[in-house]
């Protein structure tokens, strides 16, 4: 009964959320707010779990001897350090926390984020052959599109920004609609499988 | 009376009855004011959809049905030799954007479990860096799961399945990190990706692994079909579970999905041709 | 042919640094898309109320925060009474600096003309929540001021009282907005985003479901064009002109030298045989 009893208490709780979509009763609806209430309690306690989860991992690692050993004692007291300044000092407009946030995190978080110019770069590059018929296609799209996003595009002909609008709003969602459409019913088929105990992927496993 | 016929005796005479219902019912329930009777089209398609799945996956009991051959999924052995003949780990990746409520996730933990019993087999290593501890959570149970099918316990390592951080870009850097002092043979991204797949699918690519890949995020779908090796579009990657195992339940639910997109362009081909006569009764009752 | 990426890396690098150091002033051409935002928003006035959720994190700042200016720039104009919120966590303290910023040179009044509702978490629950009762979401806001004490959200339940939200985000935040607030409650919805999102969101404006659809750093160009006011989007546009262009040449020249070196392959082939 207890390994059973997580998969009953999903497809009580799907059947019943599927349910209230279409009852508009008062208790009902009392419940499904009561539900919306709780799931965000149980995020803040799978935070706390990650949490201790990443503090005991970063001791483990630095305990173990090694070249990358200060890193985990990096981690650890900027883990420490921000609680300590968000207690302590507050994290209102002119805190040290946010100063923190916003000279380091927020930069470093930026950097890594430029990265991507770089790659989408070198992927390109990589990446546009046009070796067929399908990749000839491909290529010109592409090079039609980033010339097109930008002023350039109309500097190098008028009609780019209206082609650029064709291909955006024409072909281009008919295929993201087509993909749309079957990863919809490729959720939809999993979620049923989920509430009729098919699928047990989130019990870590059959 | 055969268990077969009596399941679609109970499924037919369900159906009816809930058909009564719909019909019925909605008339008094409108004057009781506890149906939203606007919501009826969305109604009507989730017990389509629930019918067509639940069908499918009985009558998969009786026969097997066929899934064409997935180029990513023929590789993932190839993958798989190729990081134990180097002595490389291999890498999974779930993707940032989505939580174990997502099913996307859940498609992708089962795929996994199938990797982690070859990995098992194999004595690879394989790495399981998350940004969700639930998921984290999840993934150590499937791995250790894989490994005990093998019967290979003892090379499970749980620190090798951890939760990192929630931050994206966070996550993208450490998880760069690891394929960067790894050098895993051969990664897999299988998830739901936002912004760090293509800094994730470039590092793998940059280290030498072999990349499969496969989202429900039509954005990153772009991103790795250029950047990864093998690349799972779409419902390919719910497919995948099914065609790796042969589970017949994931068979049969693929069969139900392609029965209902069979609906679908219907429904769009009909509202397409009575629209094209002025007659918009099929877009007007779904919207 | 094996090529360096660094080379790559430094063009990209040079194509972004020249053009901020010395300015080209490329003309910025209004889109449908963005002129289509504009106008929802200009038919707001003082009795409206927006509800803005700041639904990305740090690392998209340089992009998505000219976006969310140009917005605020116009409401504050229009004198829409705002309401902002943040469903990432890292969104929180930027959201809060951004409207402050904007709402000070407009001088608008905390609690009367705009109000911060800070962070809640699990985005799905706050989405739908706030359908029901936005005070049972948020019962007080960022600085911890009670709800029922705010002079601006008296009247203010939940959507019936919402006349737009508009989403700034950099991920598919906007996708929860559409399934949860749109479909389930009617909400009208725009969705500011980062660039890279906008054509995953054309399908979601074709169909109805988000009514505008303002992208990355052209769309908040754009904008400011509209509202009179070039600012750091505007700015940056010659910046990403180059970079385009650059990438443009980079995939022209990687199929130039693919095709050589393929039909130099061939040649040699022929040779043999």
């Amino acid at each position: 009964m207890l390994k059973k009893s997580p998969i009953l208490v999903c497809a009580v709780c799907g059947v019943f959320m599927i349910t209230q979509y279409f009852i508009t009763a008062e208790p009902v609806t009392d419940l499904y707010r009561s539900v919306l209430d709780w799931m965000q309690i149980i995020f803040v306690c799978a935070l706390l779990v990650g949490i201790i989860n990443v503090i005991l991992r970063q001791v483990r690692m630095a305990s173990r001897p090694g070249r990358e050993r200060i890193y985990p004692f990096i981690t650890l007291f900027g883990i420490a350090l921000m609680v300590i300044l968000g207690f302590g000092w507050g994290i209102a407009r002119g805190s040290p926390f946010l100063w923190v946030f916003d000279n380091l995190q927020a930069p470093m978080q930026s950097t890594v984020f430029s990265l991507l110019a770089f790659y989408v770069a070198s992927a390109a590059y990589r990446g546009f052959r046009a070796r067929r018929a399908e990749s000839i296609i491909l290529v010109l799209a592409a090079l039609i599109i980033l010339l097109g996003r930008v002023p350039i595009g109309e500097i190098v002909s008028p009609h780019v920004p209206s082609v650029v609008g064709w291909v955006l709003a024409v072909p281009a969602v008919a295929a993201k609609r087509a993909i749309l459409i079957g990863i919809g019913l490729g959720m939809t088929a999993t979620a049923i499988k989920v509430i009729a105990g098919m699928e047990r992927a989130y019990l870590g496993g059959r | 009376m055969g268990g077969g016929r009596r399941f679609f005796a109970r499924a037919g005479s369900g159906f009816l009855f809930g058909m009564a219902i719909l019909f019925t019912l909605p008339e008094k329930a409108i004057a009781a004011d506890w149906f939203a009777a606007e919501r009826t089209p969305e109604l009507v398609a989730v017990v389509v959809c629930a019918i067509a799945i639940l069908v499918s996956v009985y009558a998969a009991r009786r026969r097997r049905f066929y899934v064409r051959p997935l180029a990513g999924l023929t590789a993932i052995d190839d993958a798989l030799g190729r990081a134990t003949e180097l002595g490389s780990p291999v890498v999974y990746i779930t993707g940032w954007g989505g939580d174990l409520a997502r099913p996307t996730t859940m498609a992708s933990l089962a795929i996994l479990s199938h990797i982690a019993e070859r990995v098992a087999a194999y004595g690879t290593r394989i790495l399981f860096p998350s940004h969700d501890p639930m998921v984290a959570s999840a993934a150590q149970d499937t791995i250790r799961q894989g490994y005990m099918k093998a019967g290979r316990p003892e090379l499970f390592r749980a620190e090798d399945v951890a939760f990192v951080t929630q931050s994206q870009l966070g996550y993208a850097a450490a998880v760069d990190g690891i394929m960067s002092r790894e050098k895993p043979g051969a990664v897999f991204l299988l998830g739901t990706f936002e912004g760090e797949a293509l800094i994730l699918a470039e590092t793998a690519h940059n280290v030498g692994a072999v990349q499969i890949s496969g989202t429900d995020s039509t954005i990153q779908l772009s991103f790795f079909l250029v950047a990864c090796d093998y690349t799972l579009i779409g419902e390919e990657l719910f497919a995948a579970s099914g065609y790796i195992s042969g589970d017949p339940l994931i068979l049969g639910a693929v069969r139900g999905q392609d029965i209902l997109k069979i609906i679908i362009v219907a429904l769009l081909l009909l509202g397409v041709l009575l629209g094209g006569f002025g007659v918009d009764v099929i877009a007007d009752w779904l919207s | 042919m094996k090529f360096d990426r660094r080379f790559i890396f430094i063009l990209i690098v040079l194509a972004v640094m020249i053009p901020l150091l010395f300015p080209i002033d490329l003309p910025v051409a209004i889109t449908d898309e963005t002129r289509a935002v504009y106008d929802r928003i200009n038919v707001l006035d003082s009795n409206s109320v927006i509800l803005m959720s700041f639904d990305h994190e740090a690392s998209s700042l340089p992009e998505v925060r000219p976006l969310a200016e140009a917005v605020l720039t116009h409401c504050f104009q229009r004198d829409v009474k705002t309401v902002g919120l943040a469903l990432f966590a890292e969104g929180t303290a930027i959201g809060y600096d951004i409207l402050n910023d904007v709402a000070a040179r407009y001088g608008k009044m905390y609690g009367i003309d705009y109000v911060y509702l800070g962070y809640r978490p699990q985005y799905s629950a706050a989405i739908l929540g706030m359908g029901e009762s936005i005070r049972g979401v948020f019962p007080a806001d960022y600085d911890d001021t009670p709800y029922d004490s705010i002079p601006l959200l008296s009247g203010v339940r939940n959507y019936d009282d919402i006349d737009l939200v508009i989403s700034v985000a950099d991920g598919s935040l906007p996708t929860y907005w559409v399934e949860y607030a749109q479909a389930r409650y009617g909400q009208k919805i725009i969705a500011a985003l980062a660039a890279v999102m906008v054509t995953a969101y054309t399908p979601y404006v074709d169909a109805g479901q988000i009514d505008g659809l303002l992208g990355g750093l052209k769309g908040a160009a754009e904008y400011e064009k509209l509202l009179g006011q070039p600012a750091a989007a505007t700015r940056r546009m010659d910046a990403q002109s180059l970079a385009h262009l650059s990438i443009a040449v980079l995939i022209v020249i990687g199929n130039i030298i693919a095709f050589a070196v393929r039909r130099g392959k061939r040649i040699t082939e022929e040779g043999r045989s």
